[in-house]
């Protein structure tokens, strides 16, 4: 019996070896990135930040805040929601702050009371005053700021 | 590394059944025709993988089943080719099955023992099909709706059960939002199970009786399985891949525009590969539809399906007597498909994909123009979104009514008694920017224009469209439009405009000389004639 050259069958062997694994991982990566990519990407995205007219300066008074109620509609991957968001604007002297109206405890919707001169929560009591100080009760924080632009006396809100 | 793997293998065995998937034994001269099945093998799995990709942001609601496609296409990173890969791995799958179904006719591989493999197969091979059918409708386009009539209107012919069946099919009395849900629950859920299971049975039946081998069976040892003959398929493998990924990079996936099924003039035309049986149903019309519908594909199926039990003689080659006969019957199948398919393409109507006509111009001119009533809503952070991004997939009917009151939540709510408020844009209009959003809609670029057919837009979108259809669009009172440039010279367009009566006599289209502006007649005259 003659002997068998190892050697180049050898060779063969681990060539195929490598071209299959070579093919399967190509394919395997090719479809991974495609669908991973487009499983994964959308996560990654951050909401567009804009900017929205909410009144104009000089209609404004010094220290008082005004509810102003934005209506923003945003895309939600293939469907579209319209959003409501209530902020007070305050003016003081040529600037002007805007507060977010969402009590700072549990997330209720508070109320300027124009006889007191103070934001009040109706759920537990909590008070702040026009600049969204906390004054008394259990709110944790100021009511939070939003941030504002103003442009030819026109006041933007960022949303 | 390999002690782990060593504990593993203690624990579960798994070499041995690795050794067993990779080291069988082939007949010698098993060669490259025996890499069919595992091409197969990789579209399903792509399709597998692309789809559970695709139903993450698909929506199957009549609604958003549309914009959740667009949202894939247009928004998604790369989503476009993920519907791509899935979209065309559609098509490779029902050619890589139909060979791979040829290659074991042809080499006689179905012959006893294997009987039950190769009806396994026919099973798969119809699931496939399925799979395809029920696949089409989920876009909810256009071509979606009317060729899913189609089908459901085929299944109605079947004597006697039909009625039924449609009805089943449909899941109610139309075709809609109950229709969608289930088809895209056969979809996701029943084919795929089905389809593993019959994988699983039809891999585990091959390896029982082993691989037919060549037709001439030869002597000596056989080949080993691994590294051999997986370097061939993975070889096939690889160029069906690369093909799949080419195809889908440079030709985006089709998506009409959204369904309307208020639109009974839209000639609707099925995928390719059930073209065949589309234009058999035009030879057979009226009470011969069984005949297109049931008859004819039944005899081949049932003539695939009795193969191996008919040809019982040892001989695989196919060219040789008795298999003959059996080889001219596929042939005349083959030929009949062939044919078929080739005369409904020739026999397609026209697609209208990157012809605008007029009336989405007009449409495009109304919505976009600086005084436009759409801008005070639809606007980057006003009330609505932007035209360009809004995602309501209203019908038409919805669409025209908020039109003309934008504040109305719906057509028809208004009592007779309270008076509407003054349209804020005409039904005219507001047809021709329904007609602006369908078709960008379906990602069509607008078209560039001049002045002068900006212009017969317009006046197109006001006057003619009421009578005359161009590219799909307007009514159908008068002569179609969109090719009068191939029957009428420029002289005869404007004399038919400016006086009608004078060149037809009796008609119902009154002379526009004095209606319209000189300019007006010219930019249409100017425009139909170069509808060539």
């Amino acid at each position: 019996m003659q002997a068998r050259q190892p050697a180049p069958s050898a060779n063969r062997r681990g060539f195929l070896v490598r071209l299959i694994q070579t093919v399967h991982v190509g394919i395997g990566a090719t479809l991974a990135f495609v669908v991973g990519g487009a499983v994964v990407a959308p996560s990654f995205t951050r909401r567009a930040v804009r900017w929205l007219p909410a009144g104009r300066l000089p209609q404004l008074q010094d220290g008082v805040p005004v509810p102003v109620t934005l209506r923003v509609a945003r895309p939600d991957g293939a469907s579209e929601v319209v959003e409501r968001r209530l902020v007070y604007l305050v003016k003081s002297g040529d600037g002007v702050r805007a507060l977010d109206s969402t009590c700072t405890h549990l997330g209720c919707r508070t109320k300027y009371n124009t006889e007191t001169r103070q934001i009040e929560c109706p759920c537990h009591g909590g008070v702040y005053d026009t600049q969204g100080n906390v004054v008394s009760g259990p709110p944790p924080s100021p009511l939070q700021s939003v941030p504002t632009r103003i442009e030819d006396g026109q006041v933007l809100v960022q949303v | 590394m390999a002690a782990l793997l060593d504990w593993l293998d203690s624990r579960t065995g798994y070499r041995s059944l690795v050794r067993r998937a990779l080291y069988e034994e082939l007949p010698r001269g098993t060669g490259w025709p025996f890499t069919t099945g595992s091409i197969v093998t990789l579209l399903v799995g792509c399709q597998f993988v692309t789809g559970v990709g695709l139903t993450m942001y698909y929506v199957p609601a009549p609604s958003l089943a549309y914009d959740s496609v667009r949202f894939i296409m247009s928004e998604l990173p790369l989503g476009w080719m993920l519907r791509g890969l899935h979209y065309w791995g559609a098509s490779f799958l029902v050619v890589a099955a139909v060979v791979h179904m040829l290659r074991v006719f042809l080499l006689g591989s179905y012959k006893a023992p294997r009987e039950v493999t190769w009806l396994s197969g026919l099973a798969m091979l119809l699931v496939i099909l399925g799979f395809s059918l029920s696949g089409y409708l989920l876009p909810w386009d256009q071509k979606a709706y009317w060729a899913t009539t189609v089908t459901i209107n085929v299944a109605r012919s079947t004597p006697i059960l039909g009625e039924y069946i449609a009805s089943v099919l449909r899941g109610g009395p139309d075709l809609g939002a109950l229709t969608l849900g289930r088809w895209y629950s056969a979809h996701v859920f029943l084919l795929p199970a089905t389809l593993v299971t019959l994988i699983v049975a039809h891999i585990a039946l091959m390896r029982m009786h082993g691989i037919s081998g060549p037709i001439e069976p030869k002597t000596g040892r056989g080949e080993a399985f691994f590294p051999g003959h997986v370097a061939k398929d993975t070889v096939m493998m690889a160029v069906v891949f690369a093909s799949l990924f080419t195809v889908a990079a440079l030709l985006p996936a089709h998506l009409d525009e959204v369904a309307n099924p208020a639109d009974a003039d839209y000639i609707p035309r099925p995928e390719w590969y059930f073209l065949s049986l589309f234009q058999l149903l035009k030879y057979f019309p009226g009470p011969l539809e069984p005949v297109a519908t049931m008859v004819i594909p039944g005899v081949v199926i049932g003539f695939l399906v009795l193969l191996p039990f008919v040809d019982r003689h040892d001989g695989r080659h196919p060219l040789r007597a008795p298999r003959r006969m059996f080889t001219a019957a596929m042939v005349v199948i083959g030929i009949g498909v062939a044919g078929l398919t080739g005369l409904g393409v020739a026999d397609s109507p026209p697609g209208y994909d990157a012809d605008w006509g007029l009336l989405p111009i007009a449409g495009w001119q109304i919505a976009t123009d600086a005084a436009s009533p759409c801008a005070r809503c639809h606007t980057s952070g006003g009330p609505a979104a932007p035209l360009a991004s809004t995602r309501i997939t209203k019908d038409e009917e919805w669409l025209l009514s908020h039109m003309a009151d934008p504040v109305a939540l719906g057509p028809g709510v208004r009592s007779a008694q309270e008076p509407a408020p003054r349209a804020m844009m005409s039904r005219f209009k507001a047809q021709a920017v329904v007609a602006y959003l369908r078709r960008e809609r379906a990602g069509r670029a607008v078209p560039e224009i001049d002045a002068s057919g900006r212009l017969a837009a317009v006046t197109y979108a006001e006057t003619c469209v009421a009578c005359h259809r161009i590219s799909g669009d307007g009514g159908t009172m008068g002569p179609d439009l969109t090719r009068v440039g191939s029957r009428r010279d420029p002289a005869s367009i404007r004399a038919v405009i400016e006086d009608a009566p004078a060149v037809y006599g009796e008609t119902a289209m009154p002379p526009f000389k004095s209606r319209l502006k000189p300019e007006q007649i010219d930019a249409l005259t100017a425009y139909l004639a170069s509808r060539q």
